[in-house]
């Protein structure tokens, strides 16, 4: 989260704290901002204003709070179309739609719209996501992770728990084409993550 | 025109707009309340409800991503979704934030009628241990256990030695049988100590616990109560809630086939009588063990409507999420105790998305085909499921309710199990094959199980001709 000083600020009041927009890709080279908050939206730029990474997009009101939205990385464009533009200050719903940027009316944009993807990972022996879930490291908050990069695991070893359905379940290693030795060369799943079923969750070789 | 006939000839007043802080089932079921009484319901939603049919042609207002964390346990959020959105009152639910203190003052703060008992009696009855204390002193038999919450895990042990194994840990938040664990013995206190305040910190955002002796073999009993600000209480009579599964409830009836009936009018009025003690206001449900010696032990309130609540409304004819709406917004009960008639035998099957032959893995994905037995005035369903639904991974499994009622028990099962038959669930599995097995089974009609069994699960396998 960025604290850039903005455009849009035409008074001395400092406005904390941040919340950062979401941004979406749409066709055509256009970025649309969407809300990351439910709340009052308002002080929102005009048509027109140029929008960089950091710049202050107005401020939503949660519950009397002023919370100053902050454009995300890579937003950068031109305002071309807002909503709410009859209301001083409009509703917004989370993942709401405010702005359109138009990216190839700002000069000088020319960074590349190629985003480096997750890489596949098809190769490798790969301990997968049995189901989809989040996905836990350690077995509590504070408490050493299961396994580690270098550990060397045995078949039945727990690597992670899965929470499904507010049930947890543990993720065992082994099974399918795994050796019953191995040593854990990278861990892929972040700790708490929202993992899909067949998902890598841990990479390992045969010892 | 004095005072009085001016009070008594204003007609009645209620909330225009609703705001149901909740999702899936219970979401339809308030809603199915505000139209017989003419409110407008406004849904929260999170992204992965979003597109759910269940929100088509209602108002919605999306409060955040799939994960509960950050949409329907973010009170702030849904606080300022219900202003926002031109409400006057919000409904919690149940699970999610319905049992939170803390979310009912800020609705109240913000102008909002929260549907359920005042802040501080939720305070005082939502945590398990004052509750306990308090029903103590209202004259309820109380199981054995800690004196208020454990210290650390080396309390817990003290206190295990002293009341005697088994023992159970238990969240202070808890609910829905989570942040519960089990130690047979002194060497299994501290590891069942550590995995249930992880799971509760995880489930509930409180890690603390207390600890009961272990009932081993009891019943699960509860009543039902619907209180108003007047110092008015009713019951809808007892639930028989036995049939469980790591404590997740699948099997609810009324009347209870085994509880004896002096035990069961001394059990009614008393709870009618604790619930006008503590001020108690809406809905909610005192929930008991009923040991081998045929007591009733309290064990917890539940400050909230419950998912089984339809088997109380199906014997009584009434409707109490219209009741407990009306009496939110400031209206006296509308019926005494004895015009609330209590008929017949209600049984409730939960339908989870789950797996039971696969130990109950569970099984979200989309539901290609879903139809519900039609046109038999014994049966009801209560889903938010259609053709199509995609069950999200986000929350619970339940999919569906099916209540069955009859003159008798056997009736009621009997209806419950050609319900079951003509519902067609494809795409997920669910647990119907088990509350069939169930429903079918000698062990269940003769009343031969307790919290621990599942009577006719697993099935046994078929006898051979000779």
């Amino acid at each position: 989260m960025t604290t850039e000083r903005t455009n849009y600020v035409r008074d001395s009041r400092t406005v904390r704290p941040l919340v950062t927009a979401r941004l979406v890709r749409l066709d055509g080279g256009r970025l649309a901002i969407h809300a990351p908050a439910v709340g009052l939206w308002r002080d929102r730029p005009p048509i027109g204003s140029l929008v960089r990474p950091g710049s202050l997009l107005g401020r939503i009101s949660l519950l009397g709070e002023d919370l100053a939205l902050v454009a995300p990385e890579g937003a950068r464009g031109v305002v071309v179309s807002a909503v709410g533009d009859k209301l001083a200050q409009h509703p917004v719903a989370y993942d709401d739609r405010l702005l359109v940027l138009d990216r190839a009316v700002a000069a000088g944009s020319s960074e590349d719209a190629a985003a480096a993807s997750g890489e596949e990972l098809s190769s490798g022996l790969i301990v997968r996501a049995p189901s989809s879930g989040r996905f836990y490291r350690r077995p509590a908050p504070g408490k050493p992770e299961f396994v580690a990069v270098g550990d060397v695991i045995d078949t039945g070893k727990v690597v992670g728990l899965l929470e499904v359905m507010k049930t947890f379940t543990r993720i065992q290693y082994g099974g399918g084409e795994l050796p019953a030795r191995a040593r854990v060369i990278a861990l892929h799943a972040e700790d708490e993550a929202d993992v899909s079923a067949g998902e890598p969750l841990i990479a390992v070789e045969p010892v | 025109m004095s005072p009085s006939s001016r009070i008594a000839h204003a007609p009645p007043r209620l909330f225009h707009r609703l705001f149901i802080a909740n999702r899936g089932e219970v979401a339809v079921r308030i809603a199915k309340a505000c139209d017989a009484l003419g409110i407008t319901p406004v849904f929260a939603v999170s992204t992965a409800d979003r597109g759910a049919a269940y929100t088509d042609g209602r108002e919605v207002v999306c409060v955040g991503p799939g994960r509960s964390s950050q949409s329907y346990l973010d009170a702030k959020s849904l606080v300022q979704a219900a202003v926002q959105s031109g409400c006057t009152a919000v409904h919690p639910g149940w699970g999610f934030l319905a049992e939170n203190p803390i979310f009912a003052s800020l609705c109240e703060v913000h102008g909002l009628t929260f549907i359920g008992p005042p802040a501080h009696v939720m305070h005082l009855m939502g945590k398990k241990t004052p509750a306990k204390s308090a029903m103590g002193r209202a004259g309820l038999a109380l199981i054995p256990g800690s004196d208020g919450i454990l210290a650390d895990a080396a309390d817990a042990q003290a206190v295990a030695d002293r009341v005697g194994y088994p023992v159970l840990l238990k969240a202070e938040s808890g609910g829905g049988g989570r942040g519960m664990r089990i130690a047979r013995g002194p060497d299994e206190v501290v590891p069942a100590y550590n995995d249930a305040q992880a799971e509760a910190r995880a489930a509930f955002g409180d890690p603390r616990l207390y600890l009961e002796r272990l009932i081993e073999g009891g019943r699960h009993v509860e009543i039902q109560i619907l209180g108003d600000r007047y110092g008015g209480a009713v019951h809808f009579g007892e639930r028989d809630c036995t049939v469980q599964r790591n404590h997740q409830k699948l099997i609810e009836e009324s009347p209870s086939p085994v509880l004896d009936p002096a035990e069961r009018e001394r059990s009614l009025a008393a709870a009618v009588r604790a619930a006008a003690s503590i001020g108690y206001v809406g809905a909610g449900t005192m929930e008991f063990l009923l040991d081998d010696t045929g007591v009733l032990r309290f064990m917890e309130m539940n400050t909230r409507l419950q998912v089984e609540h339809c088997v109380s409304e199906v014997r009584s004819g009434r409707d109490l999420v219209t009741e407990q709406i009306m009496v939110a917004a400031g209206h006296p009960l509308r019926m005494r105790q004895e015009e609330i008639v209590l008929r017949d035998h209600a049984i409730e099957c939960r339908i989870n998305a789950e797996d039971p032959a696969d130990n109950f893995r569970p099984s979200p994905g989309t539901i290609s085909r879903w139809e519900v037995p039609k046109d038999d005035p014994n049966v009801r369903v209560d889903s938010h499921v259609t053709s199509g639904y995609e069950i999200p991974p986000h929350y619970d499994s339940l999919i569906c309710k099916v209540i069955a009622s009859g003159p008798n028990r056997d009736a009621a099962c009997e209806t419950m199990i050609r319900a079951l038959g003509e519902l067609v669930c494809e795409g997920v599995s669910t647990t119907i094959p088990m509350h069939l097995s169930i429903l079918g089974s000698a062990d269940f009609r003769a009343h031969r199980y307790d919290t621990r069994t599942i009577p006719g699960w697993p099935p046994k396998p078929a006898k051979s001709a000779d």
